[in-house]
């Protein structure tokens, strides 16, 4: 991620989230928004999908690695905004902390929405994770590490435009998948 | 392999075996010594003839069978890093979505809307999210994701981002992100929806968004100083021009980089059409209000609209079919030239249409709106009505039956219409059941502190209403009523009590009046085509209604009026064919010539063109 630069530019905020998918295998996105929410730049993998040997041999750390060191570190590496927060829905995604140069926030909560468009409310777990501390983003709650809480605090003020913080995962899930149905399609019909 | 040597007792043998007596020993001491010699002297043999062992019989021997030793191999298996690839996306950053500081309405003079005043709060959806979603006809991937990425509108609402004097609809959000994507779309919501709204926010987020910088609306003359009303209310701090005044003063507007939203008629328009191919002049987006004026693809008016350079066609209209499936090839003629071609099947028409239009109907997104009561009037002539009517008929018929081969539609049309007329008003003797209805009706709704709509085709059966409804204050808005006066007449109407009812032809009041104070509405005769007649019922029917609204079809039973009803209910099947959505068979339920001709079972002259 690059270091800040000269011109001064109000903080983006950072989404990361991962879609497994049987079929296609795992796609991370990451989203950077404008404090108003508006899109500025959208990172995306191609899908990734570890062999047979990698399942066995990673056996139930291999989530862990897909997301925060393969994919996370990839995204983080290739964003070009700087980023004053990232979130992520996922707490597999806070392998990728020592790939960013900003704190990073894991939603208690995920909203899904289907493809008939109601909405899921899925608890990602009651209990806060041992060493994090939750703060309150935009009226919605978040985890983060504890050492990180009070410039987490700080930053805050700068995200209280956000109506609903939670809701770009849902952008970018509906992004990937798009990317997704695109790549399924011949050639000649995709961009 | 070795078995265990069998130990069998000895058998004592003859030579073995102790004398228990001797006859030679006599005395106890021989008989000892004797002993004592005999045991020394016995010695025991095995008798080898006799006697066996098993490894004798059974030879054994041991066999020993020696193993490779099992050697350990080491297989490397290389486990590769896991390889992923990213794609990047960048985004233009344009200007926010938040327009300059909107100004706040002043106490005494609240800028609501009269379609406003009584709009309930809508139910902030809760369980979705009103996303920008691309149209198909955006392929390339980045393209798509600027949409998809976007924030929900029903966000940016209630964040603040996005100012409105009123909140929108749920059904509102989703026609604004219907249209924000789409370079060429028709939102053809029933009337009384606020097709105007959608359009005008919809507009605003483009400048705001910097997506668009010019922008051209052309709706009927009478409608222009309504959008610039609406335009105050919904986008106060976007300027806004009408073109009008002498040429010079125009031509000047049409230049005017300043004002991002032009306003102009579609009359206005083919007067200036050589200024503006002169100019240059090129819009980021048309508009087009009514968009049914162009349904005929020769027309001048078409053909004039078509020529204005433009990169996005957005077309308005609460009945982009009015009479056949052909109407909609005219409008996208406009749209996206040659997308659909005259004479297609309707079903084809309609699927491929589909991803272009966003039709909405009140029964499908207003829960609260009041119900629309529909009274058929079946009333029977008067007795001298019956005489002429049929005198007439009886005459017309015979006539265009005489006309043999140079019989035309026109002629039909003539005899229809004399009918009606009939049906209204007894030429000679001035009879009417239908007035005396009317009357009876109108009373009721002035004695009850209401207010009416009577819509009638004809200018001067309007004015023989007006006689006999003098008691309730009538006013008149119609093509007569010069333009300037138009106005006045319905502030009026809304505001004096003693002004029961408005009587208005089906031209001049059908489109863009909000008149939901009136809670009914009396169709004294009946337009050619049921599109019409919605949008003079939907003046009074729509958002912020104040109740019910009775909609009293006046009809002459056993005429030619109740025939021509038989082929509009068949033309509502074709309009709901179109855009229903659903893909069953339809069948063609246009007005053909054959059936226009059949209104008086007569039969069309073969292979003649019907002009």
């Amino acid at each position: 991620m690059p270091e800040d630069s000269p011109k001064k530019k109000p903080l983006a905020i950072g989404y990361f989230a991962v879609v497994e998918d049987d079929a296609t295998g795992w796609t991370g996105g990451m989203l950077v928004l404008q404090p108003n929410g508006r899109p500025i730049e959208f990172q995306c993998t191609l899908p990734v999908r570890p062999s047979k040997a990698h399942q066995i041999l990673f056996g139930p750390t291999l989530r862990d690695h897909v997301i925060g060191e393969v994919i996370g570190k990839l995204l983080a590496a290739r964003c070009q905004s700087k980023i004053g927060l990232l979130c992520c829905d996922d707490a597999k995604a806070l392998a990728v902390e020592p790939h960013v140069r900003c704190p990073i926030a894991l939603a208690c909560e995920r909203e899904e929405e289907s493809a008939h468009n109601s909405e899921q409310l899925q608890v990602i777990g009651n209990d806060c994770p041992s060493g994090m501390q939750p703060v309150t983003l935009a009226g919605k709650t978040f985890w983060v590490p504890m050492e990180q809480v009070p410039k987490v605090e700080s930053l805050l003020p700068q995200f209280e435009s956000l109506s609903d913080p939670s809701e770009p995962f849902d952008r970018i899930r509906q992004a990937i998948n798009e990317a997704h149905s695109q790549l399924s399609r011949p050639k000649a019909q995709a961009a | 392999m070795r078995f265990p040597k069998l130990h069998r007792q000895q058998q004592p043998t003859a030579e073995t075996q102790t004398p228990t007596d001797s006859k030679t020993g006599t005395a106890p001491n021989r008989a000892a010594s004797a002993a004592t010699r005999a045991a020394s002297d016995l010695v025991a043999a095995v008798d080898t003839s006799r006697s066996w062992h098993v490894d004798d019989v059974l030879q054994a021997e041991l066999c020993e069978y020696e193993l490779a030793a099992l050697e350990t191999m080491a297989l490397p298996i290389r486990l590769p890093k896991i390889q992923a690839k990213c794609r990047s996306f960048v985004f233009p950053e344009a200007a926010a979505w938040t327009p300059p500081a909107n100004p706040k309405p002043k106490a005494n003079t609240p800028p609501i809307p009269a379609d406003d005043q009584k709009r309930e709060k809508p139910q902030k959806g809760k369980n979705k999210h009103h996303r920008i979603k691309p149209p198909s006809d955006i392929v390339k991937l980045q393209d798509r994701l600027y949409y998809m990425l976007q924030p929900p509108l029903d966000l940016l609402v209630g964040s603040g981002q996005l100012n409105f004097p009123f909140e929108p609809f749920p059904y509102q959000l989703d026609g604004m992100a219907f249209l924000f994507p789409r370079y060429a779309a028709i939102l053809a919501d029933e009337m009384g929806l606020g097709k105007t709204m959608q359009a005008i926010s919809t507009i605003r987020l483009l400048l705001c968004s910097g997506e668009a910088r010019s922008i051209l609306l052309i709706c009927p003359k009478p409608l222009v100083t309504n959008w610039l009303r609406e335009f105050s209310v919904w986008a106060p701090e976007i300027p806004i021009a009408a073109i009008e005044g002498n040429s010079a003063k125009r031509s000047f507007q049409w230049q005017s980089p300043n004002v991002p939203v032009k306003v102009a008629n579609y009359e206005l328009l083919m007067r200036d059409q050589s200024t503006i191919d002169e100019l240059g002049l090129h819009f980021d987006l048309v508009v087009l209000d009514e968009a049914q004026r162009i349904k005929n693809r020769s027309s001048t008016t078409a053909q004039t609209v078509r020529s204005i350079s433009r990169t996005r066609s957005w077309a308005l209209t609460g009945t982009p079919v009015e009479n056949c499936p052909d109407d909609l090839v005219g409008v996208f003629e406009f749209l996206s030239p040659g997308y659909l071609k005259p004479g297609m099947p309707v079903n084809q028409m309609a699927k491929q249409a589909g991803e272009f239009i966003l039709r909405r109907t009140k029964d499908m997104v207003l829960d609260d709106m009041p119900p629309k009561l529909y009274r058929d009037a079946d009333l029977d002539l008067t007795p001298e009505q019956w005489s002429t009517y049929e005198a007439a008929e009886q005459e017309g018929v015979l006539h265009l039956e005489n006309l043999e081969q140079s019989l035309t539609i026109q002629h039909v049309f003539e005899l229809v219409l004399r009918l009606k007329q009939i049906c209204n008003f007894d030429p000679v003797t001035g009879a009417s059941c239908k007035l005396e209805r009317l009357v009876a009706d109108i009373d009721e709704v002035a004695a009850s502190g209401k207010k009416a709509i009577v819509f009638s085709q004809w200018v001067k059966s309007l004015d023989k209403i007006k006689d006999a409804l003098q008691p309730y204050g009538p006013l008149e808005y119609h093509g007569k009523i010069p333009q300037k006066k138009r106005n006045v007449v319905i502030d009026q109407f809304k505001s004096d009590p003693n002004s029961h009812v408005i009587l208005m032809s089906y031209g001049a009041g059908s489109v863009g009046l909000n008149l939901q104070f009136c809670e009914y509405v009396f169709l004294f005769d009946r337009w050619w085509n049921p599109a019409i007649e919605d949008q003079a019922i939907n003046r009074a029917h729509r958002l912020g209604a104040a109740g019910a609204v009775t909609v009293t079809k006046m009809m002459a039973a056993g005429t030619i009026e109740q025939r021509i009803n038989d082929v509009l209910d068949q033309k509502r099947e074709m309009f709901d064919a179109l855009f229903s959505g659903h893909d069953g068979p339809t069948r063609n339920a246009g007005l053909t010539r054959e059936e226009i001709f059949g209104l008086f079972d007569l039969r069309a002259p073969c292979g003649k063109k019907v002009a």
